[in-house]
């Protein structure tokens, strides 16, 4: 029982936090609103999963929300120049892999610690990102062709659920269906036995850091169609939160570790959490206060359970 | 399993404590302001929110936090909710386009305050930013007699402290006496504080001796650069600080001999909120038609300067 609780405990408190929204909060099951939900979902989950693989090698990235938002700039400032949104979306993907990879070079060659290279990287993307708009948000009508990648559905289902689930399977396949999945564990888990049993560990961290920057970049794109605009700190809230969905992730599925289902599930949990409060008429701050005390609590709660630290970092 | 179980009642029993006040009135309103570390955005806010519990009604008030993302989801989970109305603070209609027409879909009215029109929207409550631009720009040079050296603080990304900015620049333009030796433009939103320190700090060493008048394009930038010359020895009237928005720091350093800043004008951000629940009130709940209650995109409200010679109006006792 006990190992049942450390493994699914917090989601459980997950599923019995959707159950008492479901209950108590009026238009909560709507199915407009739990689809809104899913889309929102899909920002903060793509976003986090990027960090999920960054730390599954046992790397912080924490330029995400400022790569995010340089890519979605590029992606603007390219659409409201009447490029073919295509030549948009692989500009973003082109930033995200090009501060992925320096990420990436400044851990394995740089021998700097991915703490520092990424708050480094960060500062020159949000550097970037001012020096392009000049602090003025691209905002227009811009094409479908653009707006329709978040807004627009296939096969009756909205195309920003498609990209999640395109998004968290390859995640979750790379990391648990492939041998180069099972190096970047191995890698994150024990750097130094990981070399000595052959295994490229360098490669494996430029990897995983590249792959968050690909997800950054995937998300700014999702974001900017989504509203039709690009502001230099438009994912900046999500650092945060995605870090949350991260952390909160790691005390389910696969204790301590952090783990596609767990993140994705935390990130559904988080936006279901606001979501659910706003619903029942909650102040924006009794949000953040809750953010913080379900936070503490279930990582506590599973850390209770299996009688140790939930997880380090 | 006790411990779960534990747990879940406390979660539950803290929601219901926080939340269980005020569900049983009829009328529920939404109000979002877009980033309430900019005062004037909670003012506008919190005055809509007051005026709408005053009449009994449920509210919900939130908080973008100056993100997009974050402005078009709440935007969305309260035509989720089925409010009745929603009143938006300095929102971004063009970005949220969206959300509003959804809104109008779902037959929500919105009237938003200084934020633009929106062809989803009944209205938008704003002061004349073009007038208030020139009002501002005018006294400044007044002091000055149309002769000598400015230096401004801007604000690009906001659209009313955009507008101000460029009535300066067409006012300049027609007095070719008046320079501007140099201009900081403030880009970030939630570090901006710092920004102006350091730029403004930045400008006026650069132009020491110089300067005969300082622009900035909204109170908040004037205060620092206010604290700024105040540390350097600056008195009253030797380099004119005017800025535009009123409030009642504003009115206090007005009135403060050993402060720099001359004049505002006040934009009355208390009395849009009030009137945007009002005009809500009007439509959708005694059904007057809304272009009776205001015809066109825009239901303006005067604006007023304030200096040495009227300030002590505005400040209660």
């Amino acid at each position: 029982m006990r190992e049942l609780v450390g493994r699914y405990g917090t989601a459980m408190a997950g599923l019995a936090l959707i159950a008492f929204f479901m209950a108590f909060a009026a238009n909560f099951a709507n199915p407009t609103n739990l689809l809104n939900i899913a889309k929102d979902t899909s920002f903060l989950a793509i976003l986090a999963l990027g960090f999920t693989l960054a730390l599954r090698i046992a790397e912080l990235d924490l330029s995400i929300a400022e790569v995010s938002s340089l890519a979605a700039v590029t992606a603007g400032w390219m659409i409201q120049a009447k490029y073919d949104p295509s030549l948009a979306v692989a500009a973003a993907l082109v930033v995200g892999v090009a501060f992925g990879a320096f990420n990436g070079f400044g851990v394995t060659v740089l021998k700097v610690p991915s703490l520092i290279v990424t708050l480094g990287t960060a500062a020159i993307a949000k550097g970037l990102a001012f020096a392009l708009t000049q602090g003025v948000s691209f905002v227009g009508r811009w094409p479908t062709g653009f707006t329709g990648l978040a807004r627009g559905t296939s096969l009756g289902a909205p195309n920003l659920l498609w990209f999640l689930l395109a998004f968290t399977a390859f995640a979750w396949v790379l990391l648990k269906w492939t041998r180069t999945g099972a190096h970047m564990t191995a890698t994150g888990e024990a750097d130094e036995a990981a070399r000595l049993a052959g295994i490229a560990t360098g490669r494996m961290k430029r990897l995983g850091l590249l792959l968050s920057g690909v997800f950054a970049a995937a998300t700014a794109v999702l974001l900017a169609a989504n509203v039709s605009s690009a502001a230099p700190n438009m994912a900046g809230d999500y650092f945060l939160y995605a870090i949350a969905a991260v952390l909160l992730g790691m005390t389910m599925f696969e204790p301590g570790h952090p783990n596609v289902p767990g993140t994705v599930f935390a990130a559904l949990v988080l936006k279901v959490l606001g979501n659910g409060l706003i619903l029942m008429g909650a102040p924006y701050y009794v949000q953040d206060i809750m953010l913080g005390v379900i936070i503490i609590g279930s990582v506590a709660f599973s850390a209770r359970a299996l009688q140790k630290a939930a997880f380090k970092v | 399993m006790k411990t779960l179980k534990t747990m879940t009642t406390v979660i539950a029993g803290a929601f219901a404590l926080a939340l269980g006040a005020g569900q049983a009135a009829a009328f529920e309103l939404g109000v979002i302001g877009f980033q309430f570390s900019s005062e004037t955005h909670a003012r506008v806010a919190n005055a809509a929110a007051a005026a709408a519990k005053a009449k009994g009604w449920n509210v919900t008030i939130l908080n973008s936090e100056g993100s997009l993302p974050k402005h078009a989801e709440q935007f969305e989970t309260l035509i989720s909710k089925k409010v009745d109305a929603i009143v938006i603070a300095m929102g971004k209609p063009v970005e949220a386009d969206a959300q509003f027409k959804a809104a109008k879909e779902k037959g929500i009215p919105v009237i938003t305050v200084q934020s633009g029109s929106s062809a989803h929207a009944l209205f938008d409550i704003q002061s004349n930013e073009y007038k208030v631009g020139a009002d501002a720009a005018l006294y400044l040079l007044g002091q000055i007699g149309y002769s000598g050296n400015i230096v401004t603080a801007r604000f690009d990304l906001n659209a009313a402290s955009r507008i101000r900015g460029k009535v300066l620049d067409a006012v300049l333009s027609e007095n070719q006496a008046v320079k501007e030796l140099g201009k900081f433009s403030m880009a970030r939103t939630q570090s901006w504080r710092d920004d102006v320190r350091a730029g403004m700090q930045a400008l006026l060493l650069q132009n020491q001796g110089k300067i005969n008048a300082i622009w900035a394009s909204f109170d908040g930038q004037a205060y620092i650069i206010d604290d700024l010359l105040r540390a350097q020895g600056v008195k009253k009237g030797q380099i004119p600080l005017v800025s535009i928005d009123g409030g009642v720091e504003s009115y206090r350093r007005i009135a403060d001999p050993d402060s720099t800043f001359m004049a505002t004008v006040t934009i009355p951000f208390e009395d849009m909120g009030a009137k945007a629940v009002e005009a809500i009130e009007a439509i959708a709940v005694r059904k007057t038609p809304a272009a009776q209650v205001n015809a066109g995109p825009y239901l303006f409200v005067d604006a007023v300067l304030v200096d040495k010679t009227n300030v002590q109006a505005f400040i209660k006792p």
